[in-house]
């Protein structure tokens, strides 16, 4: 008897898909476990692996690439040698009833490196629009007819969305086009041009609207023009990467310092001229401990595929570090690896060599994840900006000794604030939170969690 | 001629016959196998011709010829193994790779290549024999060609030339009765090649193609009357090829097995073999110890060919253009000097510039219609003709395109000849000669032959002169490898670029719009060139770019101060060269102005304007503060009366308009 292979649902309200393609070809034999074809549901495109074995037959009928299709839609079936093929009912296959037991098992996160999801439908000057923007269209919804993906959707800044998309969210439309030379032009100034009234044909956002909106209103107050450093240049363009191209969403948390702080006492009373541990070296440590638990959020978006890095060789943290000059970052490589000594050894050198312009490029290269600390300056939650291309950043504030409630009782304990930056894109929130949670139960317990090792 | 040097001589042509035989058919096997990669005209059969012609030159006289070629090059002394390595494709092969087996070049020996075209062998040859007459030397020029080619303008314009100038040419016809398929019996008029000499007023006989000793006998005679200056000769040889047009080829849907069949009967080898056997001029043995020769030499070739490694694909672009470092002692002065007082016009610039490199280099001549005495159409030789004389100011037949082939030849043979057109209209007639011939020599040769050929003549619409007077033809050419577009707007620009095309390897279109010849500009009285693709920023400005050539330049600066007044400042660029066109110049220029007009008086279709939009379009994307705008000539041909032909040319109207625009963008 034929086997049918219907739409799975993926993702509890998942209602239709997108059928991306074939990964079999008509003919092939298909053992159970062998991905079939290529659906996209809600978030993410997935090979969808037969639960059958059989000779795969596509009828005619069947959807072709980049249509939207009804979960439990048969779409294909797996038949015995010589088996005739039936055909799909009359009826339209994206009506097919739903198939509750065709559900696939849920799929393991296994590859080191994680495929983005393949682009949905969009027309070439939509693609554009959204490489010239740097968003990945995968990370859209479309608006247009079949799920097709327009201009609106693209400009609409993603960060402005609401973090889970519903239907009802209609897109805020945004500003018209802006000249190729503006857009530079804007990009080097760290404007926004979008939000730019055009002088051009059209409304076009032209170079002049551009520089006469950093040059400020047109005021005749008297003003001092600050003159940019290539350090600064090259800050005000990572941040605004960050902003074109992370969909970012911040998390705090409050967490008991108190055992962090005795810990670092500790090292200190018991320290013979050696370098201690700064709370922030600490933090590093126990932050790659958490990581390895949670690999996403050490993901790196590299052009088109997302990479975890090697558990815990390649677990490499940026440390902000403030300069006169302004901020830079520090990679320690192999911070994972390292031990905590040799880390605080390490980040030392790292500061000193920022803070008097000696850093060499690979040192500020091929960080996974970001710390940075601002309790120095009495700050407590904030929301620290992703240094792409990784996927998250996590911002330390003060710690502070403050009145807390333990067993009904009112006790002195040191409290800190953490602040996650994380990218939606990638993560979603309750993966998210859940690796905070890590990183204050750590943080919470730093002597055992050190103690233990890898996460 | 004494037996034993007639014995000599026979075993010579025989050793040259087997040597080609014995190549085809190792070439037909290989083409078998697969390691042919292209076409593969064999010579089967017609061995007697090549072979006996050739025993009659010199290493220095030069052989021309066709698609059915092999035999010509190993006869003219091409070592078997370069030519199968050629045909294998490796970078052992006589043009080392680039060319196949319908394009074979050894000039050290004296092998100016084959052709895939029929017929420009012809002129190829005239260019010769016109080489050796201006460096008065008795070399002779040989072109060798099929029947298919005595019935192409190329044939009656090239024939007619040599006859008028007593060029030292043989036309060697190899009538083998067929062009492809196409029998000569139904393509000829006249069925006799031989009888057509008189028709020019040379000498025309037809003989046996496949009597080698016949064939000697004529050849030696003709090859003695070019060499001492009794002219060309057109030598009609009656002949069969027993392989198909080509291998892989079917061979009896227009002829007959019995026809073939029969032919090989009358194979020359066989029978200049059996005829110096009877003479007793040649033992058997000694004929039999030269088969084992060849044969042994093939294999090896052979051997040696497939061995040959395959070219480098880095180096596929190579040899395009030449690569021979400058030798001109001239000062590079691409920037006009500010203090130059003197002015005179465009014509005169480009007079003084070759009066000055005639006078340097006696390998220049010119050619083209009324520019001997007359002084040319317009004044460009005036008074040149009585200094040097008719060969290097040489009067022309009104026959473009045999002048252009005669050119292509001469510049192979090196001597450097100046196209004089008048009208650019007019060459149209000979652009295979310039696109298939000139342009792709250097390339086909691999860079052992040179292309100094400058082609002038005048280009641009004006004074009513309509359509057959006015074309602007710059970016056909520039779409072209192996050629050098220059369409100057100025007469320091022209002096330079004329001096400098003069002085280069490459073949250059120099066109000259007609409308601005006579208006005067500042050139210095010293000696200078002007590189090509070096852009000339004729006004700097600062909100605007136009990129304009030839008259169009003049146009736009005739705007730029009444746009100055309304606070539109606009940089002019001249670019000077199409081909190479100097693209950096432009986009540093639109990076300061981030707008862009291409003014071109041109067509619009794959026009100037269009390259030079798309470039700036994909380089400098991010410098444009507004669409790129072009301005092109109606796409119309130009018509005569004033009020029509106004409105097919770009206005100063519409420069200001398009700037304004684009300021408005």
């Amino acid at each position: 008897m034929p086997f049918e292979i219907t739409i799975p649902r993926l993702g509890w309200s998942m209602e239709e898909g997108t059928f991306v393609r074939w990964l079999k070809k008509a003919g092939d034999f298909i053992q159970a476990g062998e991905a079939v074809f290529e659906l996209e549901g809600e978030k993410a495109a997935q090979d969808i692996e037969a639960v059958d074995s059989g000779i795969l037959r596509i009828p005619a009928n069947a959807p072709q690439p980049g249509t939207i299709v009804a979960v439990g839609a048969v779409i294909g079936f797996l038949v015995a040698e010589g088996e005739a093929t039936p055909t799909v009912g009359s009826s339209n296959p994206s009506s097919a009833a739903v198939n509750q037991a065709s559900l696939p098992k849920p799929i393991a996160l296994e590859p080191k490196v994680v495929e983005p999801v393949s682009a949905p439908a969009a027309a070439p000057s939509v693609r554009r629009l959204a490489r010239e923007m740097g968003i990945k269209l995968a990370s859209l919804e479309g608006s247009g007819p079949a799920g097709r993906i327009t201009a609106d959707d693209v400009r609409t800044p993603i960060s402005k969305r609401p973090l889970t998309t519903t239907a009802s969210a209609a897109p805020a439309h945004a500003a018209g086009v802006a000249s190729p030379r503006a857009r530079r032009v804007a990009g080097e100034l760290g404007i926004d041009w979008r939000r730019l009234q055009g002088t051009g044909r059209d409304g076009r956002v032209r170079e002049r609207d551009v520089r006469q909106a950093a040059s400020g209103p047109d005021s005749g107050t008297p003003a001092t023009v600050v003159s940019v450093s290539s350090r600064r240049r090259t800050i005000s363009n990572r941040m605004m990467a960050s902003r074109d191209r992370t969909a970012p969403v911040t998390l705090t948390t409050r967490v008991d310092a108190t055992n962090l702080v005795s810990l670092r006492n500790q090292f200190k009373q018991a320290g013979s001229g050696g370098t201690i541990p700064s709370y922030t070296d600490i933090v590093v440590k126990l932050t790659t401990l958490a990581l390895q638990q949670h690999p996403m959020l050490a993901v790196r978006d590299e052009a088109d595929k997302w990479v975890i890095p090697e558990m815990p060789d390649g677990l490499h943290i940026g440390l902000a570090v403030d300069t006169d000059d302004g901020l830079v970052v520090p990679v320690v490589h192999g911070a994972g690896a390292l031990g905590l000594f040799d880390l605080a050894k390490r980040t030392l050198g790292l500061i000193e060599k920022s803070r008097t312009g000696r850093l060499t490029v690979a040192e500020m290269q091929g960080a996974v994840f970001t710390i940075t600390n601002l309790g120095a300056f009495g700050i407590d939650g904030f929301t620290p900006i992703i240094n792409v291309p990784e996927t998250a950043v996590l911002g330390l504030g003060r710690i502070r000794r403050e009145p807390v409630v333990i067993d009904d009782q009112i006790v002195a304990r040191d409290q800190m604030t953490l602040s996650l930056t994380f990218d939606h894109r990638i993560v979603d929130g309750a993966p998210a939170a859940r690796f905070l949670q890590t990183v204050s139960q750590a943080i919470e317990n730093p002597s055992a969690w050190l103690l233990r090792g890898e996460g | 001629m004494t037996s034993v040097s007639a014995a000599s001589t026979y075993l010579g042509i025989y050793r040259t016959m087997q040597l080609i035989r014995q190549t085809e058919e190792e070439l037909a096997r290989c083409h078998q196998r697969g390691l042919i990669h292209g076409a593969c005209h064999t010579y089967v059969g017609e061995e007697a011709i090549a072979s006996s012609v050739c025993a009659h030159l010199r290493k220095e006289d030069v052989v021309f010829s066709t698609h059915r070629g092999h035999g010509h090059a190993l006869a003219k002394g091409l070592p078997p193994s370069e030519l199968i390595a050629e045909l294998f494709g490796r970078q052992t092969g006589c043009s080392r790779g680039r060319g196949g087996s319908m394009h074979l070049f050894s000039p050290e020996v004296g092998m100016m290549g084959t052709s895939g075209i029929v017929g420009p062998c012809v002129l190829q040859a005239c260019g010769g024999g016109y080489s050796f007459k201006m460096k008065k030397i008795d070399n002779v020029a040989v072109a060798f060609f099929g029947d298919g080619a005595v019935n192409n303008g190329a044939f009656h314009e090239g024939l007619n030339m040599a006859s008028i100038w007593k060029l030292p040419v043989l036309f060697i016809c190899e009538n083998n009765q067929f062009a492809t398929e196409v029998p000569f019996a139904y393509a000829a008029g006249n069925p006799s090649v031989g009888s057509r000499g008189v028709a020019y007023g040379l000498p025309g006989l037809t003989v046996d193609g496949n009597d080698a000793i016949e064939l000697s006998r004529v050849a030696s005679e003709a090859v003695e009357r070019a060499r001492s200056g009794g002219g060309p000769t057109l030598i009609e040889c009656m002949t069969y090829r027993t392989r198909a047009h080509a291998e892989g080829m079917g061979d009896f849907g227009y002829r007959t097995r019995e026809d073939v069949d029969g032919w090989k009967q009358r194979c020359p080898i066989q029978r200049l073999r059996t005829n110096c056997v009877a003479e007793k001029l040649i033992s058997a043995a000694d004929f039999d110890a030269v088969d084992a020769e060849i044969k042994k030499l093939v294999d090896e070739a052979r051997r040696l060919a497939e061995a040959g490694p395959f070219p480098d694909p880095a180096t596929a672009t190579q040899h395009a253009y030449s690569e021979s470092p400058r030798s001109s002692t001239t000062p590079i002065q691409n920037v006009r000097p500010a203090a130059t007082v003197r002015e005179i016009t465009m014509t005169q610039a480009t007079h003084e510039a070759l009066s000055e490199e005639m006078a340097k280099n006696p390998l220049i001549f010119v050619m083209g219609e009324g520019i001997g005495k007359r002084g040319g159409n317009f004044m460009t030789t005036a008074g040149l003709y009585n200094i040097y004389g008719p060969t290097r100011l040489c009067d022309t037949p009104i026959c473009e395109r045999g002048f252009v082939g005669l050119a292509c030849g001469a510049g192979m043979t090196g001597t450097r000849p100046v196209i004089d057109f008048m009208f650019a209209d007019f060459v149209l007639d000979s652009v295979g000669e310039i696109v298939n011939q000139i342009a792709k020599m250097q390339y086909m040769s691999s860079g052992r032959l040179k292309m100094p050929v400058l082609l002038r003549g005048c280009i641009g619409i004006g004074h009513s002169a309509a359509t057959h007077h006015s074309g602007n033809y710059y970016a056909m050419y520039a779409q072209i490898p192996g050629l050098k577009v220059v369409v100057p707007s100025s007469a320091y620009d022209a002096k330079g670029l004329f001096k400098h095309a003069l002085n280069s390897d490459d073949p250059v279109l120099f066109l000259e719009h007609r409308e601005i010849l006579s208006i005067k500009g500042p050139v210095p009285e010293g000696e200078y060139e002007i590189e090509f693709g070096r852009a000339n920023v004729v006004r700097s400005g600062r909100d605007v770019t136009v990129v304009a050539l030839a008259r169009m330049v003049h146009l736009t600066l005739s705007v730029c101060d009444e746009l100055e007044k309304s606070g539109i400042s606009v940089e002019v660029i001249d670019p000077r060269t199409v081909l190479p066109l100097d693209i950096e110049t432009i986009l540093q220029s639109v990076k300061k102005t981030g707008r862009l007009l291409v003014v071109d008086e041109g067509f619009a279709p794959c026009g100037f304007a269009v390259d030079v939009a798309a470039q700036v379009a994909d380089r400098g994307f991010n410098d444009l503060d507004a669409p790129i705008k072009r301005i092109n000539g109606a796409f119309t041909p130009t018509p005569y009366s004033p009020p029509l032909e106004k409105a097919v040319v770009p206005q100063s109207d519409d420069i200001l308009k398009a700037i304004r625009d684009l300021m408005n963008e």
